[in-house]
C-alpha cells in the first residue's frame, strides 16, 4: 500500500473550463478520469457514435470482466467529444488481490487467444456479419427495422466484448515478448524485439499491397493511367468508365473496395462514408502509387520476413545454452506475439471497420426513411440523431421533421471542434504502472510525452529504426494527403489502418500520439520506415514544408532547416 | 620423448595429483564412481615436451598462423583430437568448455591457487581451447602468481601447473548442496542452494537462491522436507564466446527452479558423495535435462 496515497485522499477533481461546460449525469462520475483518446478519437464525432459507444462500454465491461480484471473503461461524448472513463470495478483496497486474479487469467489467456480467433471467434464474427448481409434494409417494415436496430446494437456489444477478449492477450504477449527478450538479450537495442514480429503481413498490410497491385494494372493501359492521373479524385470513376480498359480496371477496383474498402478515414465513425461508399482515398493512393513504377511491395515485405528471420536465427543461437524453461519462454511467447501482431491489425479488419460499416449501412437504412419522408434534407444527417431519436425514425418510419436538429448539432460539433477537450474528472495518481497490462498498455498508447529539452527536437517514442532527412508534410486528415509527396515525412496526429497506403509514399512517419506496440508503429515495420510516435506536440512543433531528421531508433525528430 | 597422452577424467592417469595438478585429480577420482562431464588434462610435462614458450603471454592471440607451424601446430592437434573424442562422449558436435589450471603445488584440501590463475568458460573451437589452455598456463608468470608463490615456498617454476578442460555443461539448473547444514551443524538434513542456469550466480552470491531441504534419513524418491522460493533476478548463462549474467524472465524469477523429485535426487547424490568421502561434503552439482552432473566436492570447512 501507498501510504502517501491513503493519507492525502484521492486527488481533487479537475476545474470545469468555461468554454467546455459539463453536467455529471451520476455523481460518481466526476470520480473517473475522463480523457481523449488521441490514437483513435482525436476530432469531434457526431451523436450516432453513441450507439457505438454503449457497444463499447458494454463489450469492455464483459471482456475485462471475463479476464477479471480490476479496471473498468467507460465512455461518455461529452460536448461532441468521445470521452473514456478510466474506473476501477473494485473498491481500492481490493485492487491489488484483484490485479492478482487477472495475471493468472491473462497468463492462460495468453497462451488460449490464438486458438480461440480461429477457432470460436471469428467464425463468430463472420455468423454476425452474415446477419446483417442477410437483412433486406430497404423492404423490412417499420417493426421488423426497429427490432434489427435493436439486435444490432446486441451484437455490436458482443463484437466489442469479442474485440477485446481478443486484444488484451494480443496487445499484452506482445508486450510480454518485449520483456522476456529484453531480460534474456540484453536492452541496448530497445527495438530489437520487434524485429522477430515483422514481415508477417496483415490485412492492413494485404490492403496496401492489393492497391499497389492495382496501380501496376493501371500503369500498362495509358487510358487508365490518364483516367486516374489527370482527373480530380471525384472524377475518376467517370473518366475510368469512358474507356474499355478503364471499365476493366474498374472491375477489379471495385472487387478490391468490396474486400478492403469497409473502412473509413474516421476511425469508427459511424456518420463518415466507408471507401465503398467514397473512394477518394484509394484514388488518391493510386495517383501516388503510379508514380512509383519501379517500386515492388512484395519484395519489401519478403525482406522484411527475411530480416525477420534472420533475427530468429540469431536470438535462438545466442540462447542455445541456456536453461531450457527460459527458451521455452521465449519461444512461447515469440509465438503469441507473432500472432497477437497479426491481430492486432487483423481485428480491425473484421470488428472495428467490417462491423462499424453494418452498423453504418443500417443507420444509413433508417436515414433513407428520414429522407424519403422528408424529415432531413440528406440520408448521413440520420447520425446527427440520438440512438433514441434514430429508433424512434425507424419505428416511424422516417416520419416527424428533424431538420431543426440536425442543424443545431451540426453547429454543435463545429462549435466545439475548434476547441481543444481538456482532461475531466479526477486525474489518476502519477507515476508508471508496474502490472504487466499496465505496461503493455503504455506501450500501446505511449509513454506520457516528454520534452525533449533541446531546442528544434521534439522528442517521442521510438517506433522502427533508421535515419531519414526529409520534407514535413502535416498531415491532419485523409482528405489532405493528396500534399504528401514520394519522399516526404508524414507528420500527423494518428494514423489508423486507413492510413496504411500513406505508409508506401512516405519514408518516415512521426505522430502525436501512440506507443511502440501502435498501429502506426506496427506498420512502420512493415513497410520498414524509420518511426516516432507519441511526441505529444509534432504536428504543432514541426511546420508544414520544414526539413526534419527522424531518428527512428532514439525517437527524436530534429529540425533542421 | 616425454608422455604427450592427455588423460581423461575419471581414468588412472588423471587420478594423480603429481601429474595433473590437486583439482583435476580430485574430479577424476569421483569420476570413477559419479557422473562428472568429460574431461582431459593437459599435465606440464606435455608442454615442456612441446617446446612451448608458456613464459610468453598469449602466444597464439591475434596470429592464426601461430598454430600452423612447429610448436603451435603440433599443441593444436593434440588439443584437436582429445576435443573431437570431447564432441564424442558429449554427442554435440562443437562443445562449449571450461578451461582452468589445476596447480601441482595444491594439495587439492588446503588453500587453492585457482583464484589467481585466469579460468576461461565456454570456450568452443580447437584454436580458441588451445589459445585458452595457453593463457592459462602464462598466468601462472603473473607478478602476483609469483609473489603469492614465492610468499610460501612454494616452487617458482612453471612446470607446476597442469591445464583441465573439461565439457561446460550448459545446465538448466544449477545448485550448491551440503550434507550438514553449514550454519546450524544440523546433519540430519542436506541444505540445497540452487538457480537457473550456471553455478557462477550461486557461488558468487549475486542472486538469493530457492532453498530446499531433503531428509537423509528418508529412502524415498520424494524426501523433500523444506522449500524456500526467492525471487531469483539473474542468472549466469552460457553464450557464444563465454558467460553472462542475465535477467531471469519474470515468469521464472518466483518459480521454483527444482521440482522435489529433482531436489531429492540431489539430495541423495551429496548423501552418498559423505559417505564416499567420510567427511560432511559441499557438492556443486548442475541439471542438464533429467541428467544431474556432479561438478565439485569439498569438505565443508565451516563445521565444528
Amino acid at each position: 500500500m501507498d501510504d502517501t496515497q491513503t493519507a492525502g485522499g484521492p486527488p481533487p477533481p479537475l476545474p470545469i473550463p468555461d468554454n467546455f461546460p459539463v453536467t455529471w449525469e451520476n455523481p460518481a462520475d466526476e470520480m473517473a478520469f475522463w480523457h481523449i483518446d488521441p490514437v483513435h478519437f482525436p476530432t469531434t464525432v457526431t451523436p450516432a457514435m453513441e450507439i457505438f459507444g454503449d457497444a463499447f462500454t458494454k463489450g469492455v465491461d464483459r471482456s475485462l470482466g471475463a479476464y477479471e480484471m480490476p479496471i473498468r473503461l467507460q465512455h461518455r461524448r461529452i460536448n461532441t467529444y468521445f470521452y473514456m472513463g478510466n474506473t476501477l470495478a473494485v473498491p481500492p483496497d481490493q485492487l491489488e488481490a484483484q490485479g492478482a486474479k487477472a495475471e493468472a487469467r491473462l497468463k492462460e489467456a495468453v497462451g488460449a487467444f490464438p486458438d480461440r480467433w480461429d477457432n470460436e471467434w471469428l467464425p463468430e464474427v463472420k455468423e454476425h456479419i452474415a446477419f446483417w448481409d442477410g437483412f433486406d434494409l430497404a423492404g423490412a417494415s417499420p417493426e421488423a427495422l426497429a427490432a434489427h436496430y435493436d439486435e444490432t446494437r446486441e451484437r455490436l456489444a458482443r463484437l466489442w466484448d469479442i474485440h477485446f477478449l481478443l486484444e488484451v492477450p494480443a496487445i499484452l504477449s506482445m508486450s510480454l515478448f518485449d520483456e522476456v527478450y529484453k531480460d534474456l538479450l540484453g536492452d541496448e537495442d530497445k527495438l530489437a524485439s520487434f524485429k522477430l514480429l515483422q514481415g508477417f503481413g496483415n490485412k492492413t498490410v494485404e490492403g496496401g499491397h492489393v492497391l499497389w497491385g492495382l496501380s501496376k494494372q493501371a500503369l500498362k493501359s495509358d487510358a487508365v493511367k490518364s483516367a486516374i492521373q489527370d482527373h480530380p479524385n471525384g472524377e475518376v470513376v467517370a473518366a475510368l468508365e469512358a474507356s474499355e480498359d478503364g471499365r476493366g480496371f474498374l472491375v477489379e477496383f471495385k472487387k478490391y473496395l468490396a474486400e478492403f474498402g469497409q473502412r473509413t478515414d474516421v476511425f469508427c465513425e459511424l456518420g463518415a462514408p466507408s471507401w465503398e461508399e467514397d473512394p477518394s482515398t484509394p484514388i488518391s493512393n493510386l495517383k501516388d502509387f503510379i508514380t512509383q513504377p519501379d517500386r515492388d511491395v512484395e519484395a519489401e515485405l519478403a525482406h522484411n520476413a527475411a530480416e525477420r528471420d534472420e533475427a530468429i536465427a540469431d536470438a535462438r543461437a545466442q540462447l542455445a545454452g541456456y536453461p531450457q524453461a527460459a527458451r521455452d519462454q521465449f519461444e512461447f511467447l515469440l509465438s503469441r506475439a507473432q500472432f497477437g501482431t497479426r491481430m492486432h491489425e487483423d481485428h480491425n479488419y473484421w470488428i472495428d471497420q467490417m462491423t462499424s460499416d453494418k452498423v453504418r449501412r443500417m443507420v444509413l437504412g433508417i436515414g433513407n426513411r428520414l429522407l424519403a419522408a422528408g424529415s432531413v434534407e440528406d440520408a448521413n444527417d440520420v447520425f446527427y440523431l440520438t440512438p433514441d431519436e434514430i429508433r424512434e425514425a425507424a419505428v416511424s418510419n422516417g416520419t416527424g421533421d428533424r431538420r431543426t436538429t440536425v442543424t443545431e448539432r451540426k453547429a454543435e460539433m463545429e462549435h466545439f471542434g475548434a476547441i481543444q477537450p481538456p482532461p475531466m474528472g479526477t486525474p489518476p495518481p502519477d507515476g508508471e504502472p508496474t502490472d504487466p497490462m499496465g505496461m503493455a498498455m503504455v506501450k500501446f498508447f505511449g509513454a506520457r510525452p516528454q520534452e525533449s529539452g533541446q531546442s528544434g527536437v521534439v522528442s517521442g517514442n521510438a517506433g522502427f529504426p533508421g535515419k531519414v532527412t526529409g520534407t514535413a508534410r502535416i498531415i491532419r486528415t485523409l482528405a489532405d494527403a493528396d500534399r504528401l509527396g514520394q519522399g516526404d515525412i508524414l507528420v500527423t496526429t494518428t494514423t489508423m489502418p486507413a492510413w496504411t497506403p500513406l505508409f508506401g509514399t512516405a519514408s518516415a512517419v512521426v505522430t502525436d500520439a501512440g506507443g511502440v506496440l501502435s498501429h502506426c508503429a506496427i506498420v512502420a515495420r512493415e513497410y520498414g520506415i524509420p518511426a516516432v510516435v507519441g511526441t505529444g506536440n509534432g504536428t504543432t512543433a514541426i511546420k508544414d514544408g520544414q526539413t526534419i531528421e527522424v531518428d527512428g531508433s532514439a525517437g527524436e525528430v530534429r529540425v533542421l532547416a | 620423448m616425454a608422455n604427450l597422452e592427455f588423460p581423461w577424467l575419471g581414468e588412472q592417469g588423471a587420478h594423480d595429483a603429481r601429474s595433473v595438478g590437486g583439482k583435476a585429480a580430485n574430479l577424476s577420482l569421483l569420476a570413477a564412481d559419479f557422473r562428472v562431464p568429460p574431461g582431459f588434462c593437459i599435465p606440464p610435462t606435455a608442454f615442456e615436451a612441446l617446446d612451448l614458450d608458456v613464459s610468453a603471454p598469449n602466444p597464439g592471440t591475434g596470429d592464426a598462423s601461430y598454430w600452423d607451424t612447429g610448436a603451435g601446430e603440433r599443441f593444436a592437434a593434440l588439443i584437436g583430437a582429445a576435443y573431437s573424442d570431447l564432441a564424442g562422449k558429449t554427442g554435440t558436435p562443437e562443445p562449449g568448455v571450461a578451461v582452468r589450471s589445476s596447480g601441482i603445488d595444491e594439495d587439492g584440501q588446503s588453500a587453492s591457487l585457482a583464484g589467481l590463475h585466469d579460468t576461461f568458460l565456454n570456450v568452443v573451437g580447437v584454436h580458441p581451447i588451445a589459445d585458452a589452455a595457453l593463457k592459462c598456463l602464462a598466468s601462472a608468470f603473473t607478478d602476483r602468481a609469483v609473489a603469492y608463490r614465492r610468499d610460501r615456498g612454494i616452487d617458482e617454476r612453471a612446470a607446476g601447473l597442469a591445464v583441465l578442460v573439461q565439457h561446460l555443461v550448459p545446465a538448466d539448473v544449477s545448485a550448491v548442496a551440503f550434507s550438514a547444514d553449514p550454519v546450524t551443524g544440523d546433519r540430519s538434513q542436506v541444505v540445497i542452494n540452487a538457480n537457473w542456469g550456471l553455478g557462477e550466480s550461486v557461488a558468487s552470491g549475486t542472486v538469493t537462491p530457492d532453498t530446499f531441504t531433503v531428509s537423509k534419513a528418508s529412502k524415498a524418491s520424494k524426501a523433500l522436507s523444506g522449500t524456500a522460493v526467492s525471487d531469483k533476478a539473474v542468472m549466469t548463462v552460457p553464450v557464444p564466446g563465454g558467460v553472462k549474467e542475465v535477467n531471469v524472465p519474470k515468469m521464472m524469477r518466483s518459480m521454483p527452479c527444482l521440482n522435489e523429485g529433482k531436489a531429492t535426487e540431489i539430495g541423495q547424490l551429496a548423501v552418498a558423495l559423505e559417505q564416499h568421502m567420510g567427511y560432511p561434503v559441499d557438492v556443486e552439482c548442475a541439471f542438464m535435462g533429467d541428467v544431474l552432473y556432479l561438478l565439485q566436492c569439498r569438505p565443508v570447512t565451516t563445521l565444528g
